[in-house]
């Protein structure tokens, strides 16, 4: 068992690792120095057209919509650092501690949030770029991987729940 | 918990020490305390039958049920 979890805490630190590492670099490739253009926006910008449609404005949009996408990757790797927390537990064999019960949920929180979220702002970046938005494509590739995956680990958490009462019920019968 | 334990009234009865009985019925005296304390939330059969052979008396004796 130790052996297991010692394996699986290896893996998990290489996930994170590896998933941290390519979110640096995907905002090192990203160049935040291009906001440095939008200082002379309001110099540049035409009075008389609207906000919305200015080409600034959809450019602006469109690099906040990608640093929250950023953001939410970084929530996403938050939610895997939470599977250390449960492993630490497992190996001290506190099973069905509250400590777990509690990761459990945050982990099927930020899954759940996670998707959901990304899900909008992509339908948002979609919407700004006016490209063609396939909804169903999006579904499946954001939808059909963290939702579920959220989902079981809240159903989890409320197992975890039920078999720490039974626990402490079995500790007190004598 | 509406049901009350009376090991205390019986072990006094029998002049017997707690960890005696934890002794002779085969169970830890932090179990034993448990069970009197009514911290309990079960106790087995095996257990009631031994204590009721060590301390000679019958379930009754040891347990009471009081409506809340």
């Amino acid at each position: 068992m130790k052996n297991n979890t010692t394996l699986l805490t290896i893996i998990v630190y290489a996930v994170l690792l590896a998933s941290f590492s390519t979110l640096i670099n995907d905002i090192r490739e990203f160049d935040l120095m291009q906001f440095k253009n939008f200082e002379n926006w309001s110099k540049t910008a035409v009075k008389g057209k609207s906000w919305f449609t200015s080409e600034n404005a959809i450019l602006w949009s469109n690099y906040v919509i990608t640093i929250g996408l950023f953001f939410w990757r970084g929530y996403l790797i938050y939610g895997f650092t939470h599977f250390i927390s449960i492993l630490r537990e497992i190996e001290k064999k506190h099973y069905f501690s509250q400590k777990n019960i509690n990761s459990f949920k945050k982990i099927g929180n930020v899954f759940i949030t996670y998707t959901i979220n990304v899900f909008i702002l992509k339908v948002l970046l979609a919407f700004i770029e006016k490209s063609s938005f396939r909804f169903f494509n999006e579904f499946k590739n954001e939808l059909t991987f963290l939702i579920p995956c959220g989902l079981a680990f809240y159903l989890l958490s409320e197992i975890f729940k039920r078999a720490k009462t039974i626990e402490e019920e079995n500790e007190l019968t004598v | 918990m509406p049901i009350i334990v009376h090991l205390d009234i019986m072990l006094a009865k029998q002049k017997m020490k707690s960890k005696d009985l934890a002794e002779k019925i085969g169970i830890t005296t932090a179990n034993l305390s448990i069970l009197k304390s009514g911290k309990a939330k079960a106790i087995r059969f095996s257990t009631l039958e031994a204590i009721c052979e060590a301390l000679d008396c019958q379930p009754s004796d040891i347990l009471e049920y009081v409506k809340e």
